[in-house]
């Protein structure tokens, strides 16, 4: 029903081309997570998916027909707006009914959406204000409950919940993950959150300067990322690069006044590619105070020198440099309180990632 | 020290007070003369003083002026040019507010190919002096068999006012979030029903500010009532001109007075009663989401 096909979709305005070659399979029931920096063309892609902007080419295809040059209200897809985008003069009620008004759905059939979509988003109490006097919260609410009226085949949600304050975001993020498991109506989402993309999404498009970067589940995009891009971008703390000098199959670090050569699962690969040295990608978590192990060649001994330390609360982070650069590594509170200079620090490279220093392709 | 605080807000006040008093009365003199004088009758007016009051109060310049005053060399008074000027006024007013207001529309929130360069043009129309045009639209009327009638008139202050109702309008609706416009089609809203039911409810500052900016102008316009009316169409303002240039015996001042009088009223009523929609609908900013 609401399988949304994208196929070769390109958008320029004017001579400046947004999106290029755009393909996406979106599949039924499906929430795609759309993320990317500021400017990579994710608004403007809504905008084509919705019909508000017309594609220079390509095909759009909703639920298995072309719906290319088709107006936003024959394609059957609800948005929501960052800004919400309530109309300012109607109560709550008229706010949410609107769609069916327009598409002449009679009063009383009118009537009982409003009631069970206000109920649903407990904002049956608000049906008679005006959106001027509701709260932010209360105003995604009614956003949300506009696309929901008409039972589209597709939910397009542009940074819906950007403008709430931290704690009403989480809270309103669960809120909206339970809804789509509830209703399992296809849902394009789009974020700047990486937080938001990882805890919602069935999967992630990754998308800077109108190009998809990698489209995949949340652990393909945050363990297996397909250049330097994805692999920076995805993470809080961010993940750690380092350039290393390749030592027959292992990279070399300076770290705390002394040389490791650490083992990384993909030191084949590294062979292969003949580089002689490469941009070693390894995540904070896998930087920790010392832990019992098996017999494991991927698990380090290192000596860190750390310089500033960052109590995030559940832990701890503490920076130094490894070959002059800036690392982050996640050690708990109670190490985070004693780390100094000379501190023991445990490096599993069991997933550490390697990139061409020049391209920031994989090397695998 | 307290003291001293007080005694100066009240020092600036006071400074502050004196100069508005003392405009106020600069600009209501006139008007204070107007009507005093309208009031007397012309013994009195010959006699006495300019800035005296009444004194004995009279109506007849103001029955005079109203409906048996001459005005070159009929003596009907200002009656019905009075009705001439409503019968214009009216129409004019209507259909330029409603022009400007889809031209507003469009401009703002259904741009196209040329759509700033049209509105750029239409912006160009405000600052057109009237006397540049009063040729070309001479010949467009006769073209159109419209020379001479009160549908000439109409249509003459229809154009001319469309460039500045399009300019209110546009400038205002650009101030609505086009997101808005956005939310709408994608509820199935078309053009029409996006304008009656988003952007109708939320014009009602700009509206008002447009009604009376128009009825104002297009009542006090003399020059194009000069030119483009026949004899038995003339507006008021121009009425009013032949009143007072014309004279049987001597000058009768109370009337001339009363005359001004009466062709002002109507604008003079429109502020009192509106003046601070005026206000307020100049200073409205955009629409809160
Ligand atoms: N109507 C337009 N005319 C010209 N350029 C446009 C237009 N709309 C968008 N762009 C350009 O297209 C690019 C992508 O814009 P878009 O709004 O899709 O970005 P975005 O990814 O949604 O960014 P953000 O995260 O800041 O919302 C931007 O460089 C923008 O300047
Ligand atoms: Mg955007």
């Amino acid at each position: 029903m609401g399988h949304i096909q994208l196929k070769n979709v390109c958008k320029s305005f004017g001579s400046t081309e947004v999106l290029k070659d755009i393909d996406l399979d979106i599949q039924d029931g499906e929430l795609l997570i759309l993320i990317g920096p500021s400017g990579c063309g994710k608004s403007t892609l809504m905008n084509l998916i919705a019909g508000l902007e017309d594609i220079t080419s390509g095909q759009i295809v909703v639920a298995g027909s072309d719906v290319s040059d088709k107006s936003p209200k024959d394609r059957d897809i609800a948005m929501v707006f960052q800004s919400y985008a309530l109309y300012p003069t109607m109560n709550v009620a008229r706010n949410i009914s609107f769609g069916l008004e327009m598409r002449k759905v009679p009063k009383d059939e009118q009537d009982e959406t409003v009631n069970k979509v206000a109920e649903l988003l407990q904002i049956d109490h608000l049906l008679d204000r005006k959106p001027g006097q509701l709260s932010g919260g209360q105003r995604q609410r009614v956003a949300m409950g506009r696309a929901l009226a008409r039972s589209p085949k597709a939910f397009l949600f542009d940074e819906p919940l950007s403008n709430l304050d931290a704690k009403l975001r989480v809270e309103m993020r669960t809120e909206i993950k339970k809804l789509h498991q509830r209703l399992g109506t296809t849902i394009v989402y789009v974020t700047h959150d990486q937080v938001e993309a990882m805890t919602l999404a069935n999967r992630i498009a990754v998308l800077k300067d109108g190009i998809i970067q990698q489209l995949g589940t949340p652990y393909e995009i945050y363990n297996d990322p397909a250049n330097h891009f994805v692999a920076d971008f995805m993470g809080s703390p961010g993940m750690n690069f380092v350039e290393c000098i390749v030592f027959e199959d292992k990279l070399v670090i300076h770290s705390g006044s002394q040389n490791y050569q650490l083992s990384v699962p993909c030191s084949d690969a590294i062979n292969r590619s003949g580089l002689d040295s490469v941009l070693l990608g390894i995540r904070p978590e896998m930087l920790t105070d010392l832990k019992p192990h098996e017999n494991n060649p991927y698990i380090h001994e290192v000596i860190f020198d750390v310089e500033v330390i960052e109590p995030m609360g559940g832990d701890t982070i503490a920076i130094g440099k490894w070959n002059d650069t800036e690392v982050q590594a996640r050690l708990s509170p109670e190490s985070g309180e004693i780390a100094d200079k000379g501190f023991k620090l445990q490096v599993d490279t069991s997933k550490a990632i390697v990139f061409d220093p020049l391209t920031g392709q994989r090397v695998r | 020290m307290n003291i001293n605080k007080i005694f100066h807000i009240n020092l600036g006040r006071t400074l502050i007070y004196l100069v508005l008093i003392s405009f106020a009365i600069i600009y209501l003199a006139p008007l204070y003369v107007m009507f005093s004088t309208s009031l007397k009758d012309i013994e009195e007016i010959r006699s006495g003083n300019l800035l005296a009051l009444p004194n004995d109060p009279t109506l007849y310049a103001w029955g005079k002026a109203w409906s048996s005053a001459c005005t070159g060399s009929e003596c009907n008074g200002l009656a019905p040019f009075f009705w001439n000027s409503v019968k214009i006024v009216f129409p004019a007013v209507i259909i330029s507010t409603i022009v400007g207001a889809f031209n507003g529309y469009v401009l703002s929130k259904w741009k196209f190919k040329g759509s700033e360069l049209l509105f750029g043009a239409l912006l160009f129309g405000c600052f057109i002096p009237f006397q540049v045009i009063l040729l070309p639209m001479a010949i467009l009327l006769s073209k159109l068999g419209l020379s001479n009638t009160v549908s000439g008139l109409v249509l003459v202050h229809v154009i001319y006012g469309v460039a500045f109702t399009t300019l209110f309008f546009r400038n205002y609706y650009v101030g609505i979030p086009t997101e808005l416009v956005r939310a709408a089609r994608l509820d199935g809203a078309g053009f029409i029903d996006i304008f009656r039911h988003i952007f109708l409810p939320l014009s009602t500052p700009i509206i008002v500010v447009t009604l009376i900016w128009q009825f104002t102008q297009i009542w006090n316009d003399f020059l194009f009532g000069v030119v483009y009316s026949g004899s038995g169409t003339q507006p008021i303002t121009v009425a009013l001109n032949n009143l007072v240039n014309t004279s049987i015996g001597g000058k009768e001042y109370n009337v001339d007075m009363a005359a001004a009088i009466i062709a002002a009223l109507p604008t003079l009523i429109v502020y009192v009663f509106a003046g601070k929609y005026f206000v307020r609908g100049l200073t409205a900013g955009a629409v809160k989401g």
